[in-house]
């Protein structure tokens, strides 16, 4: 195994909330999301069917509620594959709805930057 | 093959004794059902056999199924059966009647002519309270007027419904079901008839071979219905049996409604868990007409792929053209279930005293 290497993703002020770069590092593809209370970074490949999962809609969805009930939350947070619409929340990797989730790396903030370690 | 312990039929079809029912009924509408006005008629598509077995008469030539006597010396006592579950024929056409007061009074009329007429002859008997769906509010008050009934069983409702089951507009029978902590059961055979719709949603067929075939897209519509609206999380304690609708396409609709449920729970965001596991805990199938491959061996693997030992329950259907006696359904059944599919999950569902086998 390889010794980790940091990778330079954005300037800090370049990546507003709400806002994801794709980035190639390490021969992985990489999406890094700035959810406003946090930056994250994933890989691009969802653990269900392959899909390049960080090209996918990034928002909020329903809570747990009762019969014909809507509550919104997770704003920002909640990224849905583009191809079978799994939903994904980005702060725990964690599928909503299946046992599988995101791999994560750790994203490293220094001097007004955005860098991720792979 | 050694018997079980005890057999509870969940599906057996008297037919009522019109001038008793008329007994029960005031006018306008007990000259009406004199008359033989029996609901909202029938799909009108061809069976060869009849519907009714040709061979359930009597020595002397009576009708088996119209009258309790005969139900019980000709059937019950015949294949050892302990209970048996009254669903009525004759009756059930009033379900999907567009006219609610005829309906909902002939209904209340059939039920007080079972618990009145026939419970009193047979301890095995039970019965169901059946209710139309015209009119959501005589149904809910004809379930308040038998629920309590020590020996009424279910509440009985046609799979062949004017929108499928899920729908809001049904919940307060199932309100007032869990009030009496009866599960509610759906039988077809109304499918395209009076006020329900076609079974399957591409329209209606052009004979019975087809929709008595199709019939099992009926209860895959209620199903999905029931489910995805959301029926079990407001009624947690709610048990749905689907009679007669078939067993093995069970799993791939489970699968299949898993699958998206991954991607769409967003638009239903009561479904806390998969949708496979909610349908596992409140829904209980009947064995007729039970399927039958070519390699006897693959139904057994469709059974596997559920948990049929908790969800099925046998019935005969008796005297349908296409009934299964408990001897044929147990030859079906792997030794390890028939003791739950024969008998324990329509004990434990409707509460039952065991009963000692004697000899």
């Amino acid at each position: 195994m390889s010794a980790k290497a940091e990778f330079f993703v954005a300037a800090l002020d370049d990546l507003p909330p709400g806002e994801r770069r794709i980035i190639a590092a390490a021969g992985r593809s990489i999406g890094v999301f700035n959810l406003g209370s946090r930056i994250v970074a994933v890989l691009n490949i969802c653990p269900h069917a392959f899909a390049p999962v960080c090209l996918g809609r990034l928002g909020g969805t329903t809570l747990p509620s009762k019969p014909g009930e809507f509550i919104w939350g997770h704003d920002n947070q909640i990224l849905r594959c583009p191809w079978h619409g799994w939903e994904f929340d980005l702060k725990s990797g964690q599928c909503l709805t299946d046992r599988r989730r995101l791999k994560r790396f750790p994203v490293i903030i220094r001097d007004q930057a955005i860098y991720v370690e792979v | 093959m050694s018997k079980p312990q005890m057999i509870i039929d969940t599906d057996l079809h008297p037919v009522p004794i019109h001038e008793q029912v008329a007994e029960y009924l005031d006018e306008p509408w007990r000259s009406r059902y004199l008359r033989g006005d029996h609901g909202a008629g029938h799909p009108n598509l061809y069976n060869p056999n009849g519907v009714m077995k040709s061979d359930a008469v009597t020595e002397d030539g009576r009708r088996i199924e119209r009258s309790p006597e005969t139900m019980a010396s000709h059937f019950l006592d015949v294949y050892d059966i302990d209970y048996a579950v009254l669903n009525p024929m004759e009756s059930m056409e009033h379900c999907v009647s567009p006219d609610a007061h005829y309906s909902a009074a002939a209904l209340t009329a059939v039920n007080t002519h079972f618990v009145e007429d026939w419970l009193p002859v047979d301890e095995r008997y039970l019965a169901s309270v059946m209710v139309a769906f015209s009119n959501i509010e005589l149904a809910v008050k004809e379930i308040h007027r038998l629920g309590a009934h020590p020996r009424v069983c279910q509440v009985l409702l046609v799979s062949g419904s004017p929108f499928p089951l899920g729908h809001s507009y049904f919940h307060p029978i199932y309100e007032a079901a869990v009030e009496y902590d009866l599960p509610v059961a759906i039988h077809p055979g109304l499918e395209g008839v009076g006020i329900a719709g076609s079974g399957g949603t591409a329209g209606l067929v052009a004979n019975y071979l087809e929709w008595h075939t199709l019939l099992a897209t009926s209860y895959m519509t209620q199903l999905v219905s029931l489910v995805v609206e959301g029926v079990f999380q407001k009624f947690p304690t709610l048990k749905y049996i689907f009679v007669e609708g078939g067993v093995a396409w069970l799993p791939a609709l489970m699968w299949r409604l898993d699958k998206n449920w991954k991607a769409l729970r967003s638009t239903t965001p009561w479904l806390t868990r998969p949708p496979s596991e909610i349908i596992q805990d409140h829904i209980k199938l009947t064995t007729q007409p039970i399927e039958e491959p070519e390699d006897r061996n693959h139904f057994q693997q469709v059974l596997d792929m559920f948990d049929a030992e908790k969800m099925l329950m046998f019935s005969s259907d008796y005297p349908h053209w296409d009934g299964d006696t408990p001897d044929f359904a147990m030859r079906h059944l792997k030794p390890a279930l028939r003791e739950a599919v024969m008998y324990r999950n329509a004990l434990d569902l409707f509460k039952l005293e065991a009963r000692e086998r004697v000899g």
